[in-house]
């Protein structure tokens, strides 16, 4: 036995333990959340998923720059561990290597290992001068990082000494150590001997070993740990985002804890989020919160719910959990709780498909169900939602009111869906609001104009209850849900289109496992698919120049971006004008996940923000197709004095007029 | 402390009201029923104050029919500990509700403090409270925002005419009849609503409680819905004239000031 | 013809003109009208109980009837009617009338009908009507057996009658018996010192963005001030800082139902809307005629309300002249 045998026997056999011992623990707290964790089903399309995000770096292409350098730094580690690998090999084993696969392979080998090491460096460097000069708003300082930037950039320059040696003292090397055999001319001069050259190719490789060895000790405990959650992460997120709100069964009567009143009841799941989360910033970079100096960073949720995990690591262990203390703490507060929209802005940024939404719900689910405690504005809300079934405050009666003289048909004189083309769902605001009154009307002409056949449940229909879920009562919203799957199925109800993408979301994603299986449709769609069958035509011109506002429920949660501009752009002489977010970076209006029915105290309005990005195009007209969109857009035009110079329409009423 | 709070359940504010067939009241058919919004101030108070002094109970009561034992499940859901339901016909007057109230009291010991709702959103006649206290022989204080307590002595803030107020100072056994500002009452924890679901509910007939028909003093009848709000009245003229129109209309026709 | 007393109501040594609109339909009916007057020092206000038509005046006096509490008003009251033996007894639906006539009804074992909006008298017996359910609703009531018939009548419903200034008082004192009272009244805290808070108040004048300015809500204050009025906001006045949140109407903030609501400035977007359809009446004023408030409006002024609040103000003033 050689002293490097016996020397790395001792030093990689210590830092083994070290590292797989933090890695146990990691696990073993894992393993230790109570939450229930989602189905994992469909592993074909997981397989996939994890190939084109993880080999191919799809999502975090979406940033090139940064996105470039870390593809870099990604294959340059996959390529460079094979040549770590090969150091262990030959440390353990005096003299072997892997020359053993042929010469003209080994050579190869030998070459990628120059390559990618250059590569790599290459992207340390740009994600240094990033991280120092350029210094992006949402990336902030963090010791961790350098820390990581510095063993990664260490490593690189070790192996560069190391291979420069290992070719002075093997010249038949150098064509293939292209890069090292130029810092090795640059030693020429000092004319080493041939054991000089070992000896100092002897002692960088155990440099990099070193280094190699200590960052395996330094991940468990570092953001670098995303190398190891973040592929698993990436293979178990869930594929349909979309109905991502999972069900409270309240008939189980052995349940008596609902939502997430400390870290420990949120899921598995939840902490290999947290653990795959390598504070990149991305998430933040697009929240219409912290874009608004509101508490909330769904970066800093993240890591400070991983902290409060960290923390409690103790009493985990000892399978205390009953002692960990509440979820919501000095760096989580009930602010940063209730400052989320739900847009999802953060989950599509994020490279590494970590789901924020969710524990922001669990979070509000134990707030509201268990404590009672939300902002007081929401109360009445909820009870106007129990007794009316409507956010505010009016008489059910009156639900059908809008259509007084209107020839609109009601589901209870028409009997059954059959007889219909489609169910119109009119939503509360398109009910009890003037101005989406009259988009609900506006769409009404044009279900008219192509002929369709449908009807409305009137006084029958009552809020879906999006709101309420959003905000966590999902008691009161199952209510409301089952009462509506229970009134449409008697209906016999199969096709359902309405303007309100909340009303949308629900019906389509949530209402299937209350029991209510439809077809839904957003009205931007059914107009894209009247004027697709020559159903719909518009004629008269108008002069406008017209930007679209994505709603984040019709956009991030169900991928509906292109219709609303097909409908808008079937308008004659309309010249379309986006906005600087738009599509998946579109900015929320900041009406969802509940806000809408909430005061916002702190920082700047989110509508006036939109408002201003939607003034920078120029556009004459504002488009939206939401109710909660349109009253926040207008409300922000009110605060910009722009009232009467710019107009805010929904998409059925500029087709109305157009048609 | 012993705390009471009686409770009334009322037609929700935005019920449509329907005269029923022979006017002698509404058509229920579809009203959704809810806690009378006056009286949750009442329930919320005596829970704070449960709250503040171990050991106390807060029990719930309610006269009418079976449908109101939804609103003591309410009550008991926002956590009070005890509900008690006197059956009391449908259309009953104010003083028979009293008498029933009364004699649904009278049965329990040790009664420090009943709340009420300063008057209920459906009939609105603010009579019940000062009734049960008069038939109690204990002292009441209607139109309560605002209360400080010290020992069995309590200071109360009444609300009078012209945003003026009343310190009133009473001491235990006291009703105490609650109106808006006296607190934000709470919206019910889930476990709650699902415990309240299971309690138990007292139930007195009207004879345990000494109540008969001879107890109704008055009765409504002829129940009339007024006449349609008519559109709005524009008014014209110059600032001067539409202010004097306003204020004149506002004084002999409207009768609002 | 029937033997009235009518509970006439004082603070302060001033009488409350609702009093005097009984007194007045009483007098009216033929009835045998008896006038009770409580507090303290109070003897020299009994000539205008007759000038508005009480046959007779009953004055309890006492110190502890200084200022008004239940308990003590309701055993002078009990008093004065065992005295008088009446078969009707009236009073205003004011925040003391409403809570003594119970009181008092439960002592004499009364049948009493509150809030009353319509008062008439027809063989010795009262003809009443109430509102019920909000306003949503009136009924009529019916006495069941033949105890005293009691009444509050709401203020305003039946209107002043024209006072004889001719008339002095037939007057006499009862007296009553106040041992061991149980409540006491500390203070009466002034309304001018404090506008009442919005939820609580019965008439609120509320601004909108349009007023443009923080301090230009000083005539929307000065109008509320008139009136004992709470002054309110718009979301968009909260939110560009005009008033604190604490006097913002609408959805997310106060609800309330006055009995007379002045928007000023509001184009009445259903987040305000929310917060005050149900004011039983709303005065809209703005200079957009197509402004939404106004489908709900039951008086509607198109105009600038700089020019219009101020003289607002100035007639109210007028009218409590």
């Amino acid at each position: 036995m050689t002293w490097q045998t016996l020397a790395f026997l001792i030093v990689g056999g210590g830092a083994f333990y070290l590292s797989g011992k933090k890695f146990a623990v990691l696990y073993q707290v894992m393993k230790a959340q109570k939450g229930k964790a989602p189905k994992f089903e469909d592993f074909g399309k997981r397989f996939q998923t994890a190939l084109v995000n993880v080999l191919g770096q799809k999502a975090v292409l979406q940033n090139p720059g940064i996105g470039i350098a870390h593809t870099l730094i990604f294959w340059g580690f996959i390529i460079i561990s094979i040549g770590t690998v090969e150091q262990f090999v030959m440390t353990m084993y005096s003299g072997a290597s892997f020359e053993f696969i042929g010469e003209t392979l080994y050579h190869a080998f030998v070459f990628s290992q120059d390559l990618f090491t250059a590569l790599v460096l290459l992207g340390v460097i740009f994600a240094a001068y990033r991280r120092f000069i350029i210094k992006p708003k949402h990336l902030g300082q963090s010791k961790d990082a350098n820390n990581v930037l510095m063993f990664t950039g260490g490593l690189m320059i070790s192996i560069f000494l190391m291979n420069a040696f290992h070719a002075a003292g093997n010249p038949w090397f150098r064509d293939s150590y292209f890069i090292s055999s130029l810092i090795a001319d640059g030693f020429a001069g000092l004319n080493l001997s041939e054991d000089a050259n070992h000896g100092l190719f002897t002692f960088f490789k155990w440099v990099h070993m070193l280094l190699v060895l200590g960052f395996a000790v330094y991940i468990p405990g570092s953001k670098h740990l995303h190398i190891v959650a973040a592929g698993p992460n990436t293979f178990l997120r869930k594929l349909n985002r979309e109905k991502g709100m999972t069900p409270i069964n309240f008939e189980d009567e052995t349940v008596t804890q609902y939502g997430a009143a400390k870290v420990t009841d949120l899921s598995w799941k939840d902490a290999l989020d947290l653990y795959s989360c390598t504070e990149c910033g991305r998430c933040q970079e697009l929240c219409p919160a912290w874009n608004t100096d509101k508490p909330l960073s769904p970066k800093n949720l993240i890591v400070d719910i991983k902290k409060n995990l960290h923390t409690n690591k103790p009493l985990i262990l000892e399978g205390k959990a009953d002692e960990v203390g509440h979820i919501i703490d000095d760096h989580v507060t009930e602010d940063v709780i209730w400052a989320c929209t739900s847009c999802r802005a953060c989950e599509i940024a994020c490279p590494v498909f970590i789901e924020h939404t969710d524990k922001i719900y669990d979070a509000r689910r134990n707030l509201v169900m268990m404590e009672s405690r939300f902002p007081a504005e929401v109360q009445a809300v909820f009870k106007n939602m129990e007794t009316n079934a409507s956010p505010w405050a009016f008489s059910p009666s009156e639900r059908a009111n809008w259509a007084d003289g209107l020839d609109v048909k009601k589901m209870a004189d028409v009997g059954s869906a059959d007889q219909l083309d489609v169910l119109l769902w009119v939503g509360c605001a398109g009910s009890y609001d003037d101005r989406n009154k009259s988009v609900v009307k506006s769409f009404v002409n044009l279900l008219n104009k192509a002929g369709m056949k449908f009807a409305i449940l009137g006084t029958e229909e009552q809020c879906t209850g999006d709101s309420a879920r959003r905000i966590g009562n999902e008691y009161l919203f199952q209510t409301l849900a089952k009462a509506n799957v229970e009134t449409l199925n008697r209906y016999n109800v199969k096709r359902i289109v309405t303007a309100c993408p909340h009303c949308f979301n629900t019906l389509k994603n949530e209402y299937g496992e209350m029991g209510g299986q439809y077809e839904v449709f957003h009205h931007s769609q059914f107009i894209a698919q009247m004027i697709g069958e020559g159903k719909l035509k518009s004629s008269k011109p108008i002069n406008e120049t017209v930007t679209f506002h994505d709603s984040c429920y019709l956009g991030r949660w169900n991928n509906v971006y292109a219709e609303p501009r097909k409908a808008i752009e079937s308008i004659p002489q309309v010249k379309m004008v986006e906005m600087k977010l738009n599509h998946e970076k579109g900015m929320c209006c900041g009406a969802g996940g509940g806000r809408m029915w909430m005061e916002e105290h702190l920082g700047k309005r989110i509508n006036v923000t939109r408002t201003e990005q939607a003034l920078e195009t120029g556009a004459t007209t504002v488009a939206t197709a939401c109710p909660f969109c349109i009253t926040m857009i207008n409300d922000g035009m009110k605060e910009k004095d722009m009232v009467g110079k710019v107009k805010v329409k929904d998409i059925a009423e500029l087709m109305d007029e157009t048609t | 402390m012993n705390l009471y709070v009686c409770i009334k359940q009322v037609p929700d504010t935005e019920t449509k009201i329907k005269v029923n067939g022979d006017a002698s009241g509404i058509d229920t058919t579809g009203v959704k029923w809810i806690m009378s919004s006056y009286d949750e101030f009442a329930v919320e108070e005596a829970l704070r104050l449960k709250e503040k002094n171990a050991g106390s109970t807060v029990t719930v009561v309610s006269a009418g029919p079976d449908r109101v034992v939804d609103a003591l499940r309410t009550a008991l859901a926002m956590g009070a500990d005890n509900a008690i339901h006197v059956e009391l016909p449908e259309n009953a007057d104010s003083n028979m509700a009293a008498k029933a109230l009364t004699g649904a009291l009278k049965k329990e010991s040790g009664i420090d403090l009943i709340f009420f709702g300063k008057e209920a959103l459906d009939d609105g006649a603010a009579q019940v409270p000062q009734l049960v206290a008069t038939y109690m022989g204990i002292p009441a204080v209607t139109v309560v925002c605002g209360i400080e307590y010290s020992g069995n002595t309590l200071k109360c803030k009444r609300e009078i005419e012209g945003g003026s107020f009343e310190m009133v100072e009473v001491s235990t056994p006291a009703v105490i009849a609650a109106h808006k500002g006296l607190n934000e009452p709470r919206y019910a924890t889930l476990p709650n609503i699902m415990k309240a679901k299971k309690k138990e509910v007292k139930a007195l007939k009207l004879a345990d409680v000494g109540v008969s028909a001879s107890d109704q003093k008055i009765k409504l009848k002829n129940f009339q819905l007024p006449p349609p709000k008519q559109a709005g009245k524009k008014i014209d003229g110059d600032a001067a004239a539409q202010a004097k129109a306003l204020v004149t209309a506002l004084h002999n026709e409207a009768k609002v000031i | 013809m029937a033997k009235v007393l009518v509970f006439v109501e004082q603070r302060e040594g001033k009488l409350k003109k609702a009093s005097f609109e009984i007194l007045g339909a009483s007098a009216a009916a033929g009835n045998e009208t008896h006038a009770v007057i409580i507090g303290d020092g109070v003897a020299g206000l009994a000539n205008e109980c007759a000038q508005y038509g009480a046959n007779k005046v009953h004055v309890v006096q006492d110190a502890a009837l200084k200022n008004y509490t239940g308990e003590a008003y309701s055993k002078a009251l009990v008093a004065a009617i065992k005295n008088i033996s009446p078969e009707i007894i009236l009073a205003s639906h004011t925040p003391m009338g409403k809570e003594l006539l119970p009181i008092v009804a439960a002592h004499v074992d009364g049948a009493l009908a509150t809030d009353c909006t319509s008062l008439q008298f027809a063989g010795g017996k009262l003809q009443l009507k109430r509102p019920v359910y909000s306003g949503k609703a009136i009924a009529e009531v019916e006495f069941c057996g033949s105890g005293i018939q009691m009444a509050t009548i709401r203020q305003n419903a039946i209107g002043l009658p024209k006072p004889d200034s001719s008339k002095t008082a037939d007057s006499s004192s009862i007296t009553v018996d106040l041992s061991g009272l149980k409540t006491k009244i500390l203070e009466v805290v002034k309304g001018n010192s404090a506008r009442p808070d919005v939820t609580e108040a019965s008439i609120v004048v509320s601004g909108g963005r349009s007023l443009k300015a923080s301090e230009n809500f000083k005539i929307l204050e000065d109008l509320a001030d008139t009136m004992g009025a709470a002054v309110g906001a718009s979301r968009a006045a909260v939110d560009a800082g005009y008033r604190p949140h604490r006097d913002q109407v609408g959805q997310t903030g106060k609800v309330v139902s006055p009995s007379l609501y002045i928007a000023c400035g509001i184009s009445g977007a259903i987040q305000h809307l929310a917060g005050m359809r149900t004011s039983k009446v709303i005065v809209a004023i703005n200079t957009d005629p197509q402004a939404p408030i106004f489908q709900i409006a039951d008086y509607a002024i198109v105009g600038d309300l700089f020019q219009i609040v101020p003289a607002l103000t100035n007639e109210v003033k007028h009218l409590k002249e």
